[in-house]
């Protein structure tokens, strides 16, 4: 329960910002946890964080229930079912993705146009379209400042910044 | 088969968040479901996705949540059965997998409509985000010089085209930004398919859009 107690508040959060209704987004909250539980064949730790997994599994299941997409949940599943790594597959092949303290830092040091567009992506759902309109930004800045800033947070992902 | 052309940094970001309109979701899944670079890439995505929630303060779950969380994960459930049968790469009879809702499954089941001289379609009436369609030009084709008013992405499934950018053959996303400039010309041969989306009102500019604009007469 360890995980529920530290995860459960952070995706309810995370589900509020989307504006999810509270009751509802609970319920996503309640959801995500027991697919983690039940779908664990799915979670590689070799591949990805339980952080990065708890976040596709919320990501996923508030796109098909608040965004009204039937599909998407199995199309997610295909996808993942590519990247299975087998039993025998050797652990030393795939990345340790265990740290994110460089991904931590550079979050934080991200300028802050960067900072507010990544926010406003993962946090209210933001299209690049609706951002650029929001902020009276050009589409093409909005894009290119967002690649800015996933370079520099793919850089801290790898340890590099 | 790997793909040469791949998604732009900012559609990934707009994926992993949510954020991308329904028929851009639908175009990026095929194209990661084909291409294992991008799902890595989207991998990368999906972790800053995970460090943002985890370095925000929680929110505060009712009282009855955790005791309802121990009974329900005690529980018997039986696990969906692993039925997924994504193919790894692009297939000449059968559609992507994550188009099967969108189109069906096979190229020869396909009911295209003929919308100008050598350009076929079938447009998706799933998608209510964005427009999301297939396209089937002829070889030998060129499509008039033209610059995206909107976002617009498309993914090559058969055939090919040429612009400025490079060859783009099956597998390969165009991802472009609003302002570049060019003009596809469809390789001799097989006809291009391609499937796009495109979230511009139809009657602004854009191929595409200028493409259909005859076929919704607006």
């Amino acid at each position: 329960m360890r995980i529920y107690d530290h995860y459960a508040p952070r995706l309810l959060r995370y589900l509020l910002s989307l504006k999810v209704a509270q009751a509802q987004a609970e319920e996503l909250v309640q959801e995500t946890m027991l697919r983690l539980w039940r779908r664990a064949d799915l979670f590689d730790a070799r591949r990805a964080s339980l952080a990065t997994w708890l976040f596709r599994i919320a990501r996923n299941l508030y796109i098909d229930s608040i965004r009204g997409e039937p599909h998407w949940l199995d199309i997610q599943e295909g996808l993942d079912w590519l990247d299975r790594t087998t039993p025998e597959d050797d652990a030393s092949s795939t990345e340790a993705f265990t740290d994110h303290v460089g991904l931590s830092r550079a979050i934080d040091q991200l300028p802050a146009t960067q900072a507010r567009l990544i926010r406003m992506s993962y946090f209210e759902a933001k299209s690049h379209s609706e951002i650029a309109h929001e902020l009276g930004m050009p589409l093409g800045s909005v894009k290119s400042n967002l690649r800015r800033a996933f370079a520099k947070l793919q850089a801290g992902l790898r340890g590099s910044s | 088969m790997k793909p040469h052309h791949h998604l732009d940094d900012s559609t990934l970001i707009g994926y992993s968040a949510g954020a991308l309109p329904a028929a851009f979701r639908v175009v990026v899944s095929a194209h990661l479901s084909i291409c294992q670079s991008c799902r890595e890439r989207m991998l990368d995505a999906d972790a800053v996705g995970g460090q943002l929630i985890s370095l925000q303060e929680g929110a505060a779950m009712s009282a009855a949540a955790r005791n309802d969380i121990m009974r329900r994960l005690g529980e018997r459930s039986t696990p969906p059965s692993m039925t997924a049968t994504a193919n790894r790469t692009l297939d000449p009879h059968v559609l992507p997998r994550p188009l099967w809702p969108y189109f069906g499954e096979t190229y020869s089941d396909l009911r295209w409509r003929t919308i100008g001289p050598g350009v076929h379609h079938i447009r998706s009436r799933h998608v209510d985000d964005g427009h999301l369609m297939l396209l089937r030009i002829a070889p030998g084709r060129c499509v008039p010089m033209h610059t995206h008013g909107g976002n617009e992405l498309t993914m090559i499934l058969q055939g090919a085209y040429d612009d400025s950018l490079g060859h783009f053959a099956p597998g390969d996303v165009a991802d472009l930004d609003s302002d570049v400039e060019h003009q596809p010309v469809t390789s001799p041969g097989v006809p291009c398919v391609c499937v796009a989306a495109t979230d511009l009102p139809l009657r602004f500019s854009g191929w595409l859009a200028r493409t259909l604009q005859p076929f919704f007469k607006l």
